[in-house]
């Protein structure tokens, strides 16, 4: 993953804890769950855009970590696996869903003239409503790359599509998004 | 010109986070992972007394089982590896450890283990709940409960055989190296 701020619980994760959830001891998964279900939930509902979804995708994501519990190898890296986890099952939920990530038609990313002269602000919640409008495919890498810390390859990887359609995707998606706050402020 | 996305999104980050799902989604995660009944009451029992723990464990363990005799699917030839390749996983793991426990409790001397052939069976990785679920998990593949039943009987049993060297550790008895009453099958 790209070397930045992680929103994760800081809570301390020890390895005897993670023992303690390979023995089937559900207080000490309820303490891993407690520890990340806030950010991974966060994760489910930026990715699947609804909430009813993200808590299904959640659930299903958090029994997938009780059971494959035997294969983490130690504490120190239960974030990235965890996450790792819900990021699929969040996929997962996305192709259930029929949204496709290979985009057939590659158009050259429309960058409008006299960008130097543009007077806007962003929010957050501008930010937000904005990528929450965007179609599924761009949302998806868009979510990836800007929120979750995932380079273009291993997006490119989790998605089956290669490294140079994540990168268009992302900047198309990265222009949409200017487009509609930009829109957003001039209606204000 | 507004300054970058990605250097808004970086210094707004925490700001873009809600909070946390619903409470009652850890009921619904539990409820699934089948612990509700089984985990939370038996570790509190074996610290008080190991035995009586582990034959609880297994009665709860085995009456389990009984749940997933209500449908039979006709016999299916087929190895868990291709039918539920993260459970084949899940054995491999769970089937070492939990042998690597029963040979130490093995070399104890019978009297200072405490427990009669029966038990003993009881303890052995392949008994009849896990023959039983086993062939449960082949005959219906895709059964998610069946394959939570597996992983917990596996936690539960490495759980217990974990308590009861303990248990014995702390009594000081010091295991008999050479006598092995029977090896552990898989």
């Amino acid at each position: 993953m790209k070397a930045s701020a992680t929103n994760l619980n800081q809570t301390q994760i020890t390895d005897t804890l993670i023992d303690r959830c390979r023995k089937g001891d559900v207080r000490a998964f309820r303490e891993l769950y407690n520890a990340y279900s806030g950010a991974m939930y966060n994760i489910c509902l930026r990715m699947t855009n609804n909430v009813s979804d993200a808590e299904d995708t959640l659930q299903e994501a958090f029994i997938q970590v009780h059971r494959n519990i035997h294969k983490l190898e130690n504490a120190g890296s239960v974030s990235a696996w965890i996450k790792r986890i819900v990021v699929n099952h969040c996929l997962n939920t996305l192709r259930k869903k029929k949204v496709y990530f290979e985009d057939p038609e590659v158009v050259e990313v429309e960058v409008e003239d006299g960008l130097d002269e543009e007077h806007f602000s962003w929010t957050v919640s501008a930010v937000k409503s904005a990528i929450e409008t965007l179609p599924h495919g761009y949302r998806t890498v868009l979510n990836l790359y800007l929120f979750e810390d995932y380079s273009h390859k291993e997006i490119a990887e989790m998605l089956g599509i290669s490294e140079s359609t994540t990168k268009t995707q992302y900047m198309r998606a990265k222009e949409k998004v200017r487009q509609i706050v930009k829109q957003q402020n001039a209606t204000r | 010109m507004p300054e970058d996305l990605e250097r808004f999104v970086q210094q707004h980050r925490e700001e873009f986070e809600v909070p946390g799902p619903s409470p009652h989604l850890w009921d619904a995660i539990e409820k699934e992972l089948g612990t509700q009944q089984g985990g939370a009451k038996i570790i509190p029992l074996v610290k008080r007394n190991w035995f009586r723990a582990a034959v609880i464990a297994l009665l709860l363990i085995n009456a389990g089982t009984m749940f997933f005799f209500i449908s039979r699917n006709q016999q299916r030839k087929a190895s868990l590896a291709v039918l539920a390749p993260d459970v084949a996983e899940a054995k491999t793991y769970y089937s070492s450890r939990i042998n690597e426990k029963l040979k130490l409790i093995n070399a104890y001397p019978l009297e200072e283990l405490g427990l009669d052939s029966a038990a003993r069976k009881e303890l052995e990785l392949r008994n009849e709940t896990y023959k039983t679920l086993e062939k449960e998990l082949k005959n219906n593949p895709g059964n998610e409960r069946i394959k939570a039943a597996l992983i917990r009987y596996y936690q539960l049993k490495l759980d217990l055989l974990d308590k009861i060297l303990e248990e014995l550790q702390e009594k000081k008895v010091t295991p008999e190296q050479t006598k092995k009453h029977y090896e552990a099958e898989i």
